[in-house]
């Protein structure tokens, strides 16, 4: 939800560290994450994890599924529809470099940190 | 600057959900099921010794078989699946019970007692809980440590060693079904 708005185009944060646009949110990258954590995980289970309400957790869901990031398979447990989720090999490669932006991000390589301290204190 | 803010509060919330998906309730079932086996097939060795042999060769097999069944159960009702971790769990407890029938080689050379046994067992039961506790359900510690203290406790008492280790085991089990959180209802 906080920076839903900035997939209408890429900020500085993304040109910068090749960070994921979808991923940036952080239900769709908590859900991918618990998702790479387990083979299948239940809708139900989804939203009692993220506390997010059923629109926006669908909404989400049906972004990273259309992109592919996701997939869906429907079934029924004890006569009760259940939705199970799971991570594509797309969806996987996309968290793993999205994680890997992250940590670039936000632990920069001593040098590099030198070097932004000294642009800042130019500026 | 802001971003790199808003970044680290999306990644505490990642956290979060991901320690709140770690506090999963435990299989009571498949805890109960071998509580009751051990109960019943450790005490069979001094009430009964001569069914031990049919006892296991049965029990082990079915005790195995309904612990994948309601450990697939579990999945499905608590909503996340996991081969990898079902394949760990089943990974870890093999080899424990591979250990307690190497430990069981000991009297078959001479090398251990039979009374010696009982302890040997409960010995190597205690580290199997106690490193599944540090490494997957911290409840499990606790129970380590109980068949730890039984397994000293039984050095200076004597009567039906093997029934009172078959209750140990069996309330320890019990214990850690509970422990692990509010269980399968269903």
């Amino acid at each position: 939800m906080s920076r839903d708005e900035g997939e209408a185009g890429a900020g500085p944060l993304e040109s910068l560290s090749g960070l994921d646009r979808l991923l940036e949110h952080r239900v769709r990258l908590a859900v991918c994450v618990l998702l790479s954590r387990s083979d299948q995980v239940s809708f139900s289970r989804l939203l009692v994890l993220t506390g997010e309400t059923n629109g926006n957790l669908g909404a989400n869901l049906r972004r990273l599924e259309e992109a592919g990031y996701i997939a869906v398979k429907k079934e029924f447990a004890d006569r009760r529809p259940v939705s199970w989720y799971r991570l594509t090999r797309q969806g996987r490669s996309a968290l793993k470099g999205h994680i890997a932006a992250l940590d670039a991000l936000l632990h920069p390589p001593a040098g590099d940190r030198a070097h932004s301290d000294g642009e800042r204190a130019q500026g | 600057m802001n971003e790199v803010k808003d970044l680290t509060g999306d990644l505490r919330y990642v956290r979060e959900v991901v320690q709140r998906s770690e506090r999963r309730p435990a299989p009571r079932f498949i805890y109960i099921l071998w509580a009751l086996l051990c109960l019943v097939g450790f005490a069979l060795i001094d009430l009964a010794p001569r069914q031990v042999g049919l006892f296991w060769t049965i029990a082990a097999p079915v005790g195995f078989v309904l612990s994948a069944l309601f450990g697939w159960r579990h999945s499905v009702v608590t909503g996340a699946y996991s081969g990898s971790e079902g394949l760990q769990y089943m990974l870890h407890w093999l080899g424990t019970l591979v250990a307690v029938f190497l430990v069981w080689l000991l009297v078959a050379s001479g090398d251990l007692s039979h009374p010696g046994l009982g302890r040997a067992i409960l010995l190597v039961l205690a580290l199997g809980y106690y490193l599944w506790g540090l490494h997957q359900v911290r409840a499990m510690v606790w129970v380590g440590i109980l068949l730890a203290l039984a397994y000293v406790a039984l050095g200076f008492l004597g009567g039906p060693v093997w029934t009172i280790t078959g209750v140990v085991v069996a309330v320890s089990l019990v214990a850690a079904a509970f422990m692990g959180g509010p269980g399968e209802q269903g």
